[in-house]
């Protein structure tokens, strides 16, 4: 009998330690290590991204409420090897005459080292924070739409750039200061969009921004950056432009404070005497919520863009607003969120005007 | 006899039972786990030809947000960051990111989006495919719990502690 016993807990005892090591040894699927250790040498990755987002509006006196699908973007990013990367996005947007779709950005970076990047192609113009930091993305940002100095199709800020950009960081410092410096074509003659096919004219756009996020105050990131260009709009002589912009930005979500201002001075080349200015701002707070309300952000954004009568560029484009946003965004998703919003603003003088959105924005992500 | 040999069968049997038991409690035993502030803490680990062996907090934390991607001899950084639901993968986003899993996911997006990375970082399933990464990738970076460390990788000291230090601060 006790021989029996021993006999049989000893075959246990092999199979038991046959199987734990097994176990032990390809505890994880193999074709997952394969995959990482050769995405991780010289050879080609890509990954695949997408935003979309819609919409339902009701505005004030209005009769044409309803739906509205937004932009749908597409991202394709590779590593073509360990300092070559390409990043593409491509978006699809609904007009009265069906889908307009449109390279958005198409980036060739080659990395030098954290200090020194180099690319060409076409960017969100790194002015500011906005238009760099959420831009097609509805999901990334709080609210359901763009601050209007920002807003798709800006006269006020050229929101495409198309040239070569050079970026990095500074060593050693506490600040963690980085920098960005551009050059390439200016606007187009709709001067809502970027140079495209060429520079409508010979002198060349060129931008810088520095931007500090402080390791003391992990979260907040700060910025300053100029633009300047000559634009040559199809009705009216060239005229100068120079935009300053500053930022701050408390990432963390709760609160979420971003805070944004520009200045875009015009003067006329032919007359130096025909000048003005455009002023805009915005600041938004959000609050996430803790314990069990987390998945919910309150959030409230104050808007003003000022044209000068005078400003030989812009005076005429009906850019004057100003806006108060009140909303809350629920995150009822990892990749899916509701945002509600109700928005009291006033185009250019007209009226103050009341409109209420809800806004279901979704990110296509392996992640 | 026939009794003795019955109530000796039985015996044997729930002997025989208990250890199967134990035996298949038994890995459960050597991964017994306690915090992982008991066990040492988090150990942070590269590739053993990585030319490093201390990194400041900050430098920990930018190289853990892709902040910085390029290791002193301008060779990449590869991390490597648990799958969720470890232990190790929730110390470190309250320790060196601060934050939860949803802010983490959309951080990683919009880091994406912003076409300053073209891809998140490399998720592992456990911790012996965290260190069998670790040694095949040069450059690569990781962390496993402090008392599962092997002689195969490089222990990285943060703020100039080894997590065997008092003080160390991924504890």
């Amino acid at each position: 009998m006790i021989k029996h016993f021993l006999k049989t807990n000893l075959i246990l005892l092999a199979i038991h330690g046959f199987v734990v090591s097994a176990a032990y040894a390809q505890n994880y699927d193999i074709d997952d290590y394969d995959e990482i250790v050769s995405s991780s040498s010289d050879g080609a990755e890509f990954h695949i991204m997408g935003f979309g987002d819609v919409s339902y509006i009701s505005r004030d006196g209005n009769n044409n409420d309803g739906f509205v699908i937004g932009q749908g973007v597409a991202h394709l990013s590779a590593y073509l090897g360990q300092s070559l990367g390409v990043f593409s996005e491509v978006s699809a947007t609904g007009r009265d005459s069906g889908y307009s779709m449109e390279i958005e950005r198409l980036i060739v970076k080659y990395d030098f080292s954290d200090r020194f990047k180099v690319s060409a192609g076409r960017y969100h113009t790194p002015i500011g924070y906005w238009n760099s930091a959420f831009h097609h993305g509805a999901w990334l940002q709080t609210t359901t739409s763009r601050p209007e100095m920002v807003k798709f199709g800006s006269k006020i800020l050229p929101i495409h750039f198309v040239g070569v950009l050079a970026e990095g960081t500074l060593p050693g410092n506490k600040i963690g200061m980085s920098y960005k410096a551009g050059f390439g074509n200016g606007r187009h003659a709709n001067i809502g969009r970027a140079g495209d096919a060429g520079d409508i004219n010979g002198d060349k756009a060129w931008m810088a921004q520095v931007q500090i996020s402080p390791e003391r105050y992990y979260g907040l990131v700060a910025g300053l950056g100029y633009y300047q260009d000559e634009v040559t709009p199809g009705d009216r002589p060239p005229i100068k432009e120079g935009t300053f912009s500053a930022f701050a930005a408390w990432t963390r979500e709760s609160p979420e404070i971003i805070v944004e201002y520009l200045q875009s001075d015009h003067e006329s080349i032919a007359n130096s005497a025909d000048s003005g200015d455009v002023r805009a701002w915005y600041a938004q707070v959000g609050y996430r919520l803790n314990g069990d309300r987390n998945l919910w952000k309150p959030y409230l954004r104050l808007e003003d863009t000022d044209v000068d009568s005078t400003d030989p560029l812009l005076f005429d484009q009906g850019l004057d607003h100003d806006a108060r946003i009140l909303g809350v965004r629920w995150d009822f998703n990892p990749y899916a969120a509701l945002k509600f919003e109700y928005r009291n603003e006033e185009f250019n003088n007209a009226g103050r005007e009341n409109n209420f959105r809800v806004q279901l924005s979704f990110v296509l992500s392996k992640l | 006899m026939n009794t003795f040999s019955n109530i000796l069968t039985t015996i044997t049997k729930r002997a025989t039972l208990l250890v199967l038991a134990g035996f298949l409690m038994l890995p459960g035993w050597v991964h017994a786990e306690g915090t992982i502030s008991e066990n040492g803490g988090i150990a942070i680990v590269v590739h053993e030809d990585t030319d490093v062996s201390d990194l400041s907090m900050t430098e920990l934390r930018n190289i853990f947000l892709a902040n910085k991607q390029f290791w002193a001899d301008r060779s990449r950084i590869i991390l490597l960051v648990r799958a969720p639901q470890s232990d190790e993968r929730d110390f470190v986003l309250n320790t060196i990111y601060q934050m939860d899993e949803a802010q983490f996911r959309q951080y990683w997006i919009a880091k994406m989006f912003r076409a300053e990375i073209p891809r998140g970082p490399k998720i592992v399933f456990s911790t012996d495919m965290t260190l069998d990464l670790v040694v095949a990738i040069p450059g690569s970076i990781s962390f496993i719990r402090a008392d599962q460390v092997t002689d195969a990788v490089k222990v990285v000291r943060v703020d100039g502690k080894l997590p065997s230090d008092e003080g160390y601060p991924l504890k």
